[in-house]
């Protein structure tokens, strides 16, 4: 199985060479077996292995157990939809963008399934480089996707030094399992990981990447490519075991990030930066769940809390990564079809596009803004239930980090719906343009859009099987008129209960009656346009999405740094991130410098570069010599 | 110094209303309870806009009669037309008429100037009542009362 | 000196200047000044108020020609990036009934009703600027008695219309009780009115003779406006200690005293500004009169010099009542088709001031040229409007006390 899957990943990249549809199709195919292997490895118990042995004393190979399996099933739902939709999507493109597609997958594939760490570092950097010639497929994003790179390369810099603490520690390279404390494992791998992640501070390359990208690459990076951040972080968890400190360092990255990308996203006017911005606002809140499960993990072992926080992750990482996969998918349909950047000029998808398209972004955006019997309905009620059982500790510290995480992840709760409706609003629905969309086969486009909606109501409809396969039955219930095996509660003995699919179906019952009126009236209902002063609304009469949000950057002008640029026939807001303003400023600076030493350097003198190397050669002898004497 | 409500329930300025009868098509009965007008100016010389404001004072209080004004021609029974049109009101004259709920009456009133063009050109549905003199507040009033019959 | 109209006459441009009571019409050639109200005054029928502004995210609230708000028909472009408003264009062109060209040819009586039914809540102020330019063109004076009666109902016009004014501030600052009472007060000096000239909005009273005998209930007149004063008083008194009203009004829709000389506007507007102007203290027959200025210039200042205007005009219509009943009254007819010439005459308008320049020919009216208070107060309000939020919107308005009736003629 392992074999097939990576031999297809391979041979689809190479086909792209020849036929962008075969290589799609391969891709296609290796998603689908990667899904149920990660079904095999998680549900029948059985681990998937091929190992061999490397250098003595090193084993590499692949391996996938429980938790492989897990994020492999979730990362492959997302694999298969990109695929599907690259069919029809890949036509705008080179021949070249399959076969990185298809690397890139692989990349995942190896990360999410590597038996030890040098395997994950190979896969890591496939990926890597894989969506950095991904992103370039995008005409003049080169700067963005050396921002991508930069970043990328931090975190394998990260990587590296965390193995290397590892086998440090006990000699070992593998990550299968509990076997060891170190600290420097601990702190470089996270801090590899939450920059993958694009938690703040680390997420402005992720802004500018994941909208300048082509939108099927943007939704890989969006949602697999960040969930192996997550998966990362999980297995780290999974070799040192739970840790206070770090418990509560994820709590306050993981809540800031959530409220930044919330409040940013709020405030964004290009299509793809809106849902790049909610990248980091969801990542941030499944970081904030993994800490609350450390912390709840530190104080009693006893409370089910760091079980259901734990479980509150999962759901969220599943939950973003079919959503947003769901949301760049449309966006990026309509923005291809409408040639528009910002959400302004795409009002009346639902027209202009299509009704798929349109639902998706809806779908999507309604999930985000946990929108009842919606996917995201769910995991953001079992973040809230997670922090409101935070009352049980103890400790004064863990309180007052966990509350205030807590008030900053509602914020970010209604920031979100704030953002999402302004996206759908302005984008899915909304006044008709009159724009006409370019004509393109959209059938497989379509697919993969329908695909992931279904995947959304249905994964939000039987989340408490969900949840008893995973492993958490303690968290179904059955009570209040719910039969057994269809409430979800947040703890036991119960704290707070929820039923997704009862909630559905006591709406569907509700809303017979309204329906029926609504269809037998239908009829008679008159039909005018918007009341408008009795005019009809011209073209710059129409309310702009950037009216919409200037309230609330006006209110928070501080955070936002808002200007309002009043010139005599030109007028305009100017919302900035303070992090970027921060990093532009450090690459001011770094080219000040490396200006000066080139030229001290590199002046043409050919003595010169012999005294540099030599200086050099000394230096590295000196210093390893004496770290590893 | 009383506060604003005391200085409201110390004094009473509704004065009773004797309605006059006016010869007017009756709408339907249901809205003698509740009925939303929706007056709108296409060109008058402003005294019946000023007279609509007067309509609006306590002397009056047409709420006692179950008498409303709508914000929107969407939220109207009538449609209150003041004055002669002026050529560039006549499109959203027409609009406005278009985003009337059904049912809907239209009642035409105009100042007396003989400027623009007089409504009852124009075509529109459901006219019930039409003046070519200019109405005072009161009288306005009785037509209101008359067009919807007989209230308690 | 002020610019107060632009027109076109044998293919020169005219200009009509004022400065204090001197009305002066020239050739644009002689005029050495430059004027900021030029093109604005040029264009008084397509646009006031400001360019439109572009950029991202600016679009165009346009708020008109139908709407519960105003209730009048015009159209109000307001330019805004989301609150903030950026620019303000106004479309009077809605309410546009040519009473310019409708007035030509017209018999003198004729005339004077057109120039009533220009804005009726101005009516006679109309009325009264267009006969004083007749005046001037036959070269005559009306008799005191006629003078009085015109300055009883220019009082008991911006009475009424002050009343207006602050009851709709009051609304829109949600003070409910108040605006009640002031629109009771509005609607009784309405009936005020219909009782001294059988006509609510003082009109076909006006003429270059008014006959004394025809006014029967002057004195219920008086005891009606002393009775209006007395509880308005009150009720101002009563309004200024509210927090919540003063602080809605306060520095909003600030007009400073440059801006506002700039535009050209008069009357309260610009004495809220801080100077000290009204034509009134220029006529005769007005005894005890006191401008009334205040300098924030905000609306706030604007409802209170119309707060204290409708307490002094109160004060002097009693008092002309109490003057004109001991006075006798000669009927020196006048012979209206004698009448020949041009003149310009001006009237203090509620709003401010409405000047007639008219070219008569025996009595016939040959041309006529109206300029009006709500043409500059519409610019005021454009331009001042500007920087301030949208909610901002009804108080700024009304505190001009301008309408489309008598900006688009």
């Amino acid at each position: 199985m392992i074999y097939t899957i990576i031999g297809l990943y391979i041979l689809g990249s190479f086909t792209g060479f020849i036929g962008r549809k075969i290589s799609y199709s391969m891709a296609i195919i290796a998603s689908v077996f990667s899904f149920i292997a990660g079904f095999e490895a998680k549900f029948t118990g059985n681990t998937l292995s091929a190992v061999f042995s490397f250098l003595p004393g090193i084993t590499v190979g692949i391996n996938i157990d429980s938790l492989s399996g897990l994020f492999l099933m979730i990362a492959a739902i997302s694999w298969t939809a990109v695929s599907i939709f690259s069919l029809d999507f890949g036509n705008n493109y080179r021949k070249r963008m399959a076969v990185f597609l298809n690397l890139s997958m692989l990349g995942m594939f190896l990360i999410l399934t590597a038996y030890d760490a040098l395997t994950f570092l190979s896969g890591w950097e496939i990926m890597t480089i894989a969506s950095y010639f991904l992103i370039t497929e995008h005409e003049g994003a080169y700067k963005e996707a050396f921002q991508f790179l930069a970043f990328s390369e931090l975190s394998t810099i990260g990587l590296i030094l965390a193995f290397v603490g590892l086998n440090a520690s006990d000699g070992s390279f593998a990550l299968t399992k509990i076997h060891s404390n170190s600290v420097v494992f601990l702190v470089f791998a996270s801090l590899a990981f939450i920059i993958k992640m694009g938690i703040v501070p680390f997420h402005t390359w992720l802004k500018e990447a994941h909208s300048k990208a082509p939108s099927n690459a943007s939704a890989l990076l969006s949602a697999p490519v960040t969930l192996m951040g997550v998966y990362g972080l999980v297995r780290v968890i999974n070799i040192t075991g739970y840790t206070h400190v770090w418990g509560l360092l994820a709590i306050i990255f993981g809540s800031i990030s959530a409220f930044w990308g919330a409040m940013e996203a709020a405030a964004a006017k290009g299509l793809k930066v809106l849902p790049a911005y909610s990248t980091v606002e969801n990542n941030g809140m499944i970081l904030a769940a993994l800490g609350l499960s450390a912390v709840a993990y530190s104080f009693s072992t006893k409370s089910t809390l760091y079980e259901f926080a734990f479980l509150t992750a999962v759901v969220l990482s599943i939950t973003h990564t079919i959503a947003k996969t769901l949301l760049f998918l449309s966006i990026g349909q309509a923005k291809e079809q409408l040639h528009a950047e910002n959400i302004d000029n795409v009002r009346g998808i639902h027209k202009s596009v299509g009704k798929i398209p349109a639902l998706g972004i809806l779908v999507s955006g309604l999930s985000f803004s946990a929108f009842p019997a919606l996917l995201g309905y769910v995991a953001e009620w079992m973040l809230l239930e997670s922090i409101f059982q935070s009352y049980q500790f103890s400790s004064i510290l863990d309180r007052v980090v966990s509350s205030t995480g807590g008030v900053l992840l509602s914020l970010a709760m209604g920031f979100a719906s704030f953002s999402m409706i302004k996206l759908i609003g302005y984008s899915a629905l909304g006044y008709h343009h009159e724009k006409k969309a370019e004509p393109m086969p959209t059938f497989f486009m379509n697919t993969a859009e329908l695909f992931l909606i279904i995947m959304i109501f249905g994964i939000s409809f039987f989340a408490s099987y969900l949840f008893l396969g995973l492993g958490y039955s303690k968290f179904v219930i059955g009570a209040l008129g719910v039969p057994q095996g269809w409430l979800l509660a947040s703890a036991k003995p119960v704290f707070g209960v929820i039923s997704p699919a009862f909630f559905v179906l006591v709406i569907t019952a509700l809303s017979v009656v309204p329906f029926f009126v609504y269809f037998r009236n239908k009829s008679t209902t008159k039909k005018v346009t918007s009341w408008n002063g009795g005019l009809a609304l011209k073209e710059e009469e129409y309310f702009t999405a950037n009216a919409f949000s200037f309230t609330i950057e006006h209110i928070l002008r501080f955070i936002y740094m808002t200007k309002e640029k009043v010139n005599k026939n030109r007028s305009y807001v100017v919302v900035s991130d303070v992090f970027e303003s921060f990093y532009k400023y450090i690459v001011t600076f770094i080219k000040k410098i490396s200006y000066s030493i080139s030229i001290f350097v590199m002046n043409g003198k050919v003595y010169f570069y012999i005294l540099y190397i030599l200086i050099m050669f000394i230096l590295i002898f000196v210093v390893f010599g004496e770290m590893f004497a | 110094m009383k506060s604003w409500a005391l200085y409201g329930i110390t004094r009473k300025l509704t004065e009773p209303f004797k309605k006059l009868e006016e010869n007017t098509k009756k709408m339907d009965k249901i809205f003698s309870k509740s009925l939303n007008i929706y007056p709108i100016d296409v060109g008058n010389n402003g005294d019946l806009n000023f007279e609509m404001a007067a309509l609006a004072t306590p002397q009056y209080n047409i709420h006692r009669f179950g008498i409303f004004f709508a914000d929107s021609p969407r939220h109207a029974d009538v449609l209150l037309i003041l004055g002669r049109c002026s050529e560039k009101m006549i499109e959203p004259l027409k609009e406005t008429v278009n985003q009337l709920p059904e049912p809907f009456s239209i009642i035409i009133v105009e100042d007396g100037t003989d400027f623009g063009i007089s409504a009852r050109n124009l075509d529109l549905p459901n006219v019930i009542a039409y003046y070519d003199k200019k109405l005072e507040a009161g009288e306005i009033l009785s037509v209101l009362l008359n067009i919807t019959g007989d209230r308690k | 000196m002020r610019l107060l109209g632009v027109f076109e006459k044998d293919s020169k441009e005219l200009l009509i200047l004022q400065d204090r009571n001197q009305l002066s019409l020239e050739n644009i050639n002689d005029v050495k000044e430059d004027f900021a109200n030029y093109t604005m005054l040029k264009n008084r029928d397509k646009h006031i108020g400001s360019k439109a502004v572009k950029g991202n995210g600016v679009f165009n609230f346009r708020y008109g020609p139908v709407t519960g708000g105003v209730g009048d028909a015009g159209v109000f472009n307001i330019y805004t990036y989301g609150e903030r408003i950026l620019s303000v264009d106004i479309d009077p062109g809605y309410k546009k009934r040519n009473i310019e060209i409708l007035i030509k040819n017209t018999a003198l009586h004729q005339a004077v009703n057109w120039s009533e039914n220009v804005c009726s809540n101005f009516a006679f102020s109309h009325s009264c600027a267009f006969l004083r330019a007749v005046e001037k063109a036959g070269n005559f004076r009306s008799d005191e008695v006629t003078q009085r009666i015109r300055i009883i109902g220019i009082e008991l016009e911006r009475i009424y219309n002050h009343l207006h004014v602050i009851s709709r501030l009051s609304k829109g600052a949600s003070q409910n009780v108040l605006a009640s009472h002031l629109e009771g007060l509005f609607e009784e000096a309405l009936r005020t009115n219909n009782l001294f000239s059988n006509s609510r909005f003082l009109k076909h009273t006006n003429g270059l003779f008014i006959d004394k005998n025809n006014f029967k209930k002057l004195d219920e007149v008086a005891l009606k406006v002393k009775n209006v004063e007395e509880k308005f008083r009150e009720l101002y008194e009563h309004s200024l200690a509210s927090w919540n009203f003063i602080d809605r009004l306060y520095k909003t829709a600030m007009l400073d005293q440059k801006k506002a000389l700039e535009i050209g506007v008069t009357g309260p507007t610009l004495r809220a500004a801080g100077r000290r102007e009204d034509l009134r203290v220029y006529e005769k027959f007005y005894d005890n009169f006191k401008i009334i200025t205040k300098d924030k210039g905000d609306v706030l200042a604007r409802m209170q010099v119309r707060a204290e205007e409708t307490m002094l005009s109160c004060d002097m219509v009693i008092n002309q009542i109490d003057k004109i009943k001991k006075m006798r009254q000669n009927h020196n007819k006048i012979d209206e088709s004698s009448i020949s010439g041009f003149g310009m005459g001006y009237c203090e308008s509620p709003s401010g001031l409405v000047l007639y320049s008219v070219n008569m020919n025996k009595g016939i009216v040959q041309d006529v040229y109206i300029s009006t208070p709500s043409v500059f107060g519409f610019k005021a309000f454009a331009d001042s409007f500007v920087g301030y939020i949208l909610t901002d919107f009804s108080f700024s308005f009304d505190s001009f006390g301008i309408n489309f009736a008598d900006c688009a003629r």
